[in-house]
C-alpha cells in the first residue's frame, strides 16, 4: 500500500532544506496556484513546478505516479460529484488544482522527516504559548494522526476480508460499527502506551 | 556486566499489600483482583492463568496504568499512585500489540520519542538511536515507516523503544502472543537475557518455565507463587483440567 507522501530518504537539496523553509515555500506556491482564477497557462506552470520538485528531490517520475495512484479515489470523488452541478471545464480545472496542491504537499512530506516537520510546527506555534496553546501537545497529536492512518487502514482491510470470508459480500453497517469499535479500542491502547512511555 | 549474569542487588522489590481492583461495568462491578498480597524480587517473574484471571490488571498495576481500588502497590520503594512520574521512568511496559505502542511514524523517530524530555541534545539522541538500531540489526530500517515492518520486527522495535529509555524493570503483557514460534523465541531470549528485571505475563508455558519465579492467578486471586515448574504443574492439574 502506498501512503500519500511517506518520507523517502535521499540525498538532495530539497531533503537538506530546513523544514520551515519548505513549509513556507509550500504555502506560497499553493496560494499562487489556488488564488488566481485558473487558466491553462497557470495549471501548466503548476504541473511544471510539481515535476521539477520530484526531479530535484531525486524522487523520480515513478514516485510522482505512485503519489497520483495514492489519491486516485479522491480524484474520482472530486471530479464525479461536482459534475452533477457544474460544467465540465470548471470541474476539471478545480480538480487539477486540488491534485497539484496534494502533489506539492507530498513533495514536502516525501523529503522531510515527520520529526522535522513537527519541530518546525512546534517552533512556529511557540509564541502562542501565552494564549494557552501547548505546541508539544499539538506536535504529538500530528505525529499520532500520521501514525494512526495506516493502522486504521489495516483494521479496515481486515474487517473487509473477514466479512467477505463470512458472507461473501460487504454490508456498510456491519463494517462501520466494528471499525469504530476497533478504532476506539486502538485509541485506548495508544493512550495507555503513551502513559507508559511517560507522556502525561 | 556480562550478559546472563544478573545483578540481583539492583532488582526492585515488588510488593502488593491487600490490593483489590474493581472495574465498573454495565452489569455492575467486576473484581479484577481480589485482596492480593505478595512480595517478590525475582529477576524474571512469570505470570500465568486463564483468560480474565487478572494477569493484565496485575501487570498494569506495576507502572501505575491501573490504580488499586483498595490497598497499595510499591515497586523498588516507589508507591505506584503517589510516585507515578518517577515510577514510569523506572518501569518500562511492553504491550501485546506493538501497533498500539509504536506512536511515531518511522522506526528511528519512535526510538527517539522515548528519549524526549531528558535534557539530551538532538545529536545525543540521534547517536543513541543509531547505536540501538545497529545493535539490533535494524540499521537499514531507520527511516522505514513502522507499518512496513513485519510483526516480529514491530515487536522488536516496541521493546527497543522501551529499552532505550533504560528502565530498571520491564513489564511485558503477553509480548509473544502475536508472533510466530521463531520470533517468539527471539523475543523471549532477549527479555530473559536482559540485565534488567522482567515481569512477563504469558500463556506460553515454555517461556514461563524459563523464568526464576512464577505467579498463578485464577478468578482475581493469587493461587500460588514459587518455582515455575511447580506453579505450572498446579496450573495444569488444578485449573486447566477443571471441568
Ligand atoms: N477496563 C476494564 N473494564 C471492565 N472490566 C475490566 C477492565 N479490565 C479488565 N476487566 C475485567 O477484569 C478481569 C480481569 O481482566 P484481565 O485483563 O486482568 O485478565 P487477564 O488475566 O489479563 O486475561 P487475558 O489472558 O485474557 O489477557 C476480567 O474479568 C475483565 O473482564
Ligand atoms: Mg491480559
Amino acid at each position: 500500500m502506498t501512503m500519500l507522501g511517506q518520507y523517502r530518504a535521499r540525498d538532495s537539496i530539497l531533503h537538506r532544506l530546513p523544514a520551515g523553509a519548505k513549509l513556507i515555500g509550500l504555502v506560497v506556491v499553493i496560494v499562487a496556484v489556488v488564488v488566481p482564477p485558473p487558466t491553462w497557462w497557470g495549471l501548466g506552470a503548476g504541473a511544471v513546478v510539481v515535476i521539477a520538485g520530484y526531479l530535484v528531490g531525486r524522487l523520480g517520475l515513478a514516485e510522482l505516479w505512485r503519489q497520483i495512484l495514492a489519491v486516485r479515489w479522491l480524484i474520482v470523488f472530486i471530479v464525479v460529484v461536482p459534475l452533477i452541478f457544474l460544467p465540465i471545464p470548471t470541474v476539471l480545472a478545480t480538480a487539477a488544482r486540488v491534485v497539484i496542491v496534494l502533489l506539492l504537499a507530498a513533495i514536502v512530506t516525501l523529503t522531510t522527516r515527520t520529526t522535522e516537520i513537527l519541530d518546525a510546527v512546534e517552533r512556529a506555534l511557540r509564541p502562542l504559548r501565552r494564549f494557552g496553546v501547548n505546541p508539544d501537545r499539538i506536535g504529538l497529536m500530528l505525529a499520532l494522526t500520521i501514525r494512526t492512518v495506516p493502522v486504521i487502514a489495516g483494521l479496515a482491510g481486515e474487517l473487509r476480508d473477514a466479512q467477505r470470508a463470512r458472507t461473501g459480500r460487504l454490508s456498510v453497517k456491519a463494517f462501520v460499527v466494528p471499525l469504530l469499535v476497533q478504532s476506539l479500542r486502538h485509541a485506548d491502547d495508544t493512550a495507555d502506551a503513551l502513559a507508559a512511555r511517560g507522556v502525561e | 556486566m556480562l550478559s546472563g549474569q544478573h545483578d540481583s542487588a539492583r532488582d526492585s522489590d515488588i510488593a502488593l499489600t491487600r490490593v483489590t481492583v474493581r472495574h465498573p461495568t454495565a452489569a455492575g462491578e467486576v473484581t479484577a483482583l481480589d485482596d492480593i498480597s505478595l512480595e517478590t524480587c525475582a529477576h524474571n517473574l512469570a505470570v500465568i492463568g486463564l483468560n480474565g484471571s487478572g494477569k493484565s490488571t496485575f501487570a498494569r498495576l506495576l507502572n501505575g496504568l491501573r490504580t488499586p481500588t483498595q490497598g497499595s502497590v510499591s515497586v523498588g520503594g516507589l508507591d505506584t499512585v503517589t510516585d507515578v512520574r518517577m515510577l514510569r521512568r523506572k518501569v518500562g511496559f511492553v504491550f501485546t500489540n506493538p501497533d498500539a505502542q509504536i506512536v511515531m511514524p518511522t522506526v528511528a523517530e519512535d526510538l527517539a520519542f522515548s528519549l524526549r524530555g531528558r535534557g539530551l541534545s538532538t545529536g545525543q539522541i540521534a547517536e543513541r538511536v543509531a547505536a540501538v538500531l545497529a545493535e539490533n540489526g535494524l540499521a537499514g530500517h531507520a527511516d522505514l515507516p513502522a507499518h512496513d515492518l513485519s510483526g516480529g520486527q514491530k515487536q522488536m522495535l516496541a521493546i527497543q523503544s522501551v529499552l532505550v529509555a533504560e528502565p530498571s524493570l520491564i513489564v511485558a503483557d503477553e509480548p509473544t502472543t502475536l508472533l510466530d514460534a521463531r520470533n517468539a523465541r527471539r523475543i523471549a531470549d532477549l527479555l530473559l537475557g536482559l540485565p534488567q528485571q522482567c515481569v512477563i505475563v504469558t500463556h506460553d508455558l515454555e517461556l514461563a518455565a524459563r523464568c526464576d519465579e512464577a505467579l498463578l492467578f485464577d478468578n482475581a486471586r493469587l493461587i500460588t507463587q514459587g518455582n515455575p515448574r511447580d506453579v505450572i504443574d498446579r496450573y495444569l492439574s488444578e485449573i486447566v483440567a477443571r471441568p
